[in-house]
């Protein structure tokens, strides 16, 4: 109940603050891109139109995601609103917890909005409905909540701007990161390889959440149903293990 | 019977931004009755804040320890009873009080019809009914005092701490506020709160605690105070023997001035005895201001 109503406030102040419009802007624009090239007969680049659609649904979220994310704490005592919140019998952790939740439905919401402006966006293009689009928005709804998890720990350990640029470079450029020290992994003596391979589980892995490529070619099937509880379970123990150290060092801070 | 608040040589450090750790509050011990309404006095930087976030719970105090009706003041079940004013009162700007109300209530453990009521309820006592669905960021700063007021009083707190509490308030404003804590005193709740405003202070309070540089300096009851303050002023005509005259006699007249009621009975006494012929007696209240501000430069 308590989360509850903590989520609940955040989702009325992003409403309110008119976050959404943003959302609702961005999405217009694909629509209007979508419609324009459309227009020119730009036809038989389905794949093409999706791959596309994907890469920029992606990247919106997540960008949304950090920045709606990144804001909730460091406002909260910027703002002193923090201080009446605190006062009722909640423990710090309700506290994070329920503004984490706030986070997660804002960037769903605003991720949603905008699967709904895309979806309309290929249906221009003529784009059949395919049952992978909707596996692709559930595993990018997953990977949203590691996002936000990743960014509010981020949030509690540094100053706001610094938590959110590092949210973008760690969240951006972790399948590159990963990449770098899987090839180090490889080519490194056997005493360091371990740091190479401790560094990279540490790194959130939210490429593994974007299958954009694959619901874009035709040819690729489902992804099994076994790999989305897999991680499903990633999602769980990662964000867990980001809140408990945003719990460590957000319980005896002095407000 | 358990103190509503009891503070045990408490100690509050900071570290300052150079790395410099400071000692907001040293050794500060205090006890509050339930029923009481105490003012927290002391100059810019006393500690008085600190010393209410350490009761709240925001900062973890370096040693010593709060109790809230015997109980450690950061738990869940102490919290449950405290209704608190932060110092500068800040609200979600794009919620309205009444949602913001709600949202206290919640996490108050208040549910439903009986919270949305409670909630309208205290934003009409604190004179905010015009502006339930106005929001916050539309309120002036007075107004926002007030949805702080209303949000302090949700769920009937056993204990109010209140931060600055006449902060931003009209002259208004501050006459409603001291009405509902004179009426929240009467139901027997426990108000401890800071202020700089020295008549509300002596208009509300039954005790005042000062602390200077972290440190009690004095705890006085404030109607022992008053009697303590107040001076006489007796003017006469004709010789008062044993009484000092203040000012030579102009047209006959001469004035002596009293520190107690006692001293001036005495006089009075006297003056009918020796047939001395009473012009005028002037009661002085004391100031408090002045007391402060003495109080202060002493434990300077």
């Amino acid at each position: 109940m308590v989360w509850r109503a903590l989520a609940r406030g955040v989702i009325l102040e992003a409403i309110r603050r008119k976050d959404l419009w943003v959302v609702a802007i961005l999405g217009f624009i694909i629509v209007c891109s979508a419609g324009t090239l459309g227009f020119f007969g730009m036809s038989g680049l389905e794949s093409f139109a999706k791959d596309l659609a994907a890469t920029v649904l992606g990247g919106f979220s997540t960008i949304l995601a950090i920045v709606t994310t990144g804001r909730l704490l460091p406002e909260e005592t910027r703002n002193r609103t923090l201080y009446p919140l605190v006062a009722r019998p909640i423990s710090r952790f309700d506290l994070l917890f329920g503004k984490l939740l706030g986070g997660i439905a804002v960037s769903w919401i605003s991720f949603l909005i905008l699967c709904l402006m895309t979806g309309a966006a290929l249906a221009i293009f003529g784009v059949r409905f395919e049952v992978i689009m909707l596996q692709y928005v559930l595993l990018k709804m997953l990977g949203l909540v590691v996002v936000c998890s990743v960014t509010l720990m981020l949030s509690t350990v540094m100053t706001p701007s610094a938590a959110i640029t590092m949210s973008f470079v760690i969240l951006f450029g972790s399948g590159m990161l990963s990449r770098g020290l899987l090839m180090a992994y490889s080519t490194a003596s056997p005493s360091v390889a371990p740091f190479f391979q401790i560094v990279n589980a540490s790194l959130p892995q939210v490429s593994l959440f974007d299958i954009g490529g694959r619901a874009a070619n035709a040819n690729w099937g489902l992804v099994p149903l076994w790999v989305i509880g897999t991680l499903s379970i990633y999602m769980a123990c990662y964000s867990g293990a980001m809140l408990a150290i945003s719990w460590a060092k957000f319980r005896r801070q002095a407000l | 019977m358990t103190d509503a608040i009891e503070i045990r040589d408490l100690h509050v450090a900071y570290r300052r931004k150079d790395g410099k750790a400071v000692e907001a509050v040293r050794g500060l011990s205090l006890q509050i009755q339930p029923g009481e309404v105490v003012g927290f006095l002391g100059p810019n930087g006393a500690g008085k804040s600190s010393t209410l976030k350490a009761l709240m719970g925001f900062v973890q105090p370096k040693s010593g320890e709060c109790l809230v009706f015997g109980e450690p003041s950061w738990t869940e079940s102490s919290r449950r009873r405290i209704g608190y004013l932060p110092e500068v009162a800040m609200y979600y700007p794009h919620l309205t009080p009444l949602e913001t109300l709600t949202l206290y209530g919640e996490l108050q453990g208040l549910r439903g019809a009986s919270l949305r009521h409670e909630a309208t309820e205290l934003l009409r006592l604190v004179g905010l009914t015009a502006s339930l669905k106005t929001l916050n960021r539309q309120l002036s700063k007075g107004m926002l005092q007030r949805v702080g007021i209303a949000q302090s009083l949700l769920g009937s707190p056993d204990l109010l701490i209140l931060d600055e509490v006449t902060s931003g308030l009209d002259p208004l404003g501050r006459q409603e506020l001291r009405t509902i804590i004179q009426d929240k005193q009467e139901q027997g709740t426990t108000v401890f709160f800071s202020s700089h405003e020295l008549a509300e202070v002596e208009m509300l309070c039954d005790r005042i605690i000062v602390i200077h540089q972290g440190q009690l300096v004095e705890e006085r009851q404030v109607s022992r105070l008053k009697d303590e303050l107040r001076k006489f002023t007796l003017a006469y005509r004709g010789d008062l023997m044993g009484v000092r005259a203040l000012t030579d006699a102009t047209n006959g007249v001469t004035t002596a001035s009293f520190d107690s009621k006692e001293d001036l009975v005495a006089a009075l006494n006297q003056a009918s005895r020796d047939n001395v012929e009473i012009i005028n007696v002037v009661t002085q209240e004391g100031s408090l201001e002045d007391y402060f501000i003495e109080t202060i430069r002493e434990a300077a």
